[in-house]
């Protein structure tokens, strides 16, 4: 496979590699470390690309898989990456005019979902993924990822409200 | 779309019992500038999805750049520990570069280095023997310390 049919191949879902892992990750610059690297690997891989039937789902499976190990190997050393202890240095301002906006609120509410909740309500609200297609990426039986979605989506909804009526989450 | 069939999609939307179609009707309508008073709070979460699934990735993958230099150093390498080997074998045997010798000689060769041998040997045989001699004495410690032990 050519570079620029490589290129246009990944380009296709590049963006979404890198919103799975920002949003297990959380960090962005540990989202685009996993992003590179979940590239190069299918440009090591480039010759065995061509056989895989959907190379956007397999690409997808490995990023959630590096992702995990990430937040194992962190969690091992005591540096797990949580939104309360995390801290963007750079975007302080971005975050303070953010913060009063209501929709950054469901951001935050879904970082503090379960892994696999978040993980889902991201491949399908987000990403527009279909049930049978989040089944295979993340190795569950559907009905699984049903409950886990509406699991997830209520622990949001719960949440709104109570901001919605208090003012705080 | 009208309210009450907001509402009925909304229900199902948190059972994850909506199809995506479904979501998207609901997406649409949540993005809209007017949502009834009481769905107010979901409008957030709608907006919310909308917004992200259009956030990019900063980067470009350039893979060139990284396999390139690599094959490179590998083939450097290769050709450097073949020189190495080369080197440390005319070092240690030097005979088999001097070329080939005929039978003849390779046979007198033998011979003169055999005698050679026979001469070092024979002269350290003679040196220990008389060396040997000098070393009789240390049998006394032995039978002095026999004595003292007892």
């Amino acid at each position: 496979m050519k570079e620029t049919a490589f290129i246009t191949l990944t380009n296709g879902f590049k963006d979404k590699l890198f919103r799975l892992a920002k949003r297990l990750l959380v960090s962005n610059e540990e989202a685009e470390d996993a992003t590179q690297e979940i590239l190069l690997k299918l440009w090591r891989n480039k010759t065995k690309i061509t056989e895989y039937k959907n190379v956007e789902a397999f690409a997808m499976t490995m990023t959630k898989n590096y992702c995990f190990d990430k937040l194992k190997s962190k969690q091992a050393s005591n540096l797990k990456i949580v939104h309360n202890n995390y801290q963007d240095e750079n975007t302080s301002l971005q975050r303070d005019i953010e913060a009063k906006d209501s929709m950054s609120w469901v951001g935050k509410i879904m970082d503090t979902l379960p892994e696999q909740q978040r993980l889902i309500v991201q491949l399908r609200d987000i990403e527009q993924y279909d049930n049978s297609e989040i089944a295979k990426m993340l190795n569950m039986k559907e009905t699984a990822v049903r409950v886990a979605l509406s699991r997830g989506r209520k622990i949001i909804r719960e949440q709104l409200i109570k901001k919605h009526n208090y003012g705080v989450v | 779309m009208e309210l009450s069939n907001v509402e009925k999609l909304l229900e199902k939307y948190f059972e994850g019992e909506t199809t995506l179609s479904e979501e998207q009707e609901l997406k649409v309508y949540f993005t809209r500038e007017q949502v009834a008073p009481h769905l107010e709070q979901y409008k957030s979460m709608f907006q919310y999805f909308a917004k992200e699934s259009t956030r990019k990735a900063p980067i470009d993958f350039v893979p060139t750049k990284t396999s390139k230099p690599f094959k490179m150093y590998k083939w450097v390498g290769v050709a450097a520990s073949i020189i190495v080997a080369m080197g440390i074998f005319y070092q240690q045997f030097p005979v088999l570069s001097d070329g080939f010798k005929t039978e003849e000689e390779q046979k007198r060769e033998a011979q003169y280095a055999l005698q050679e041998t026979k001469k070092a040997l024979d002269m350290v045989s003679k040196y220990m023997n008389k060396g040997k001699n000098d070393l009789v004495y240390l049998g006394e410690f032995g039978n002095t310390t026999k004595k003292l032990i007892k």
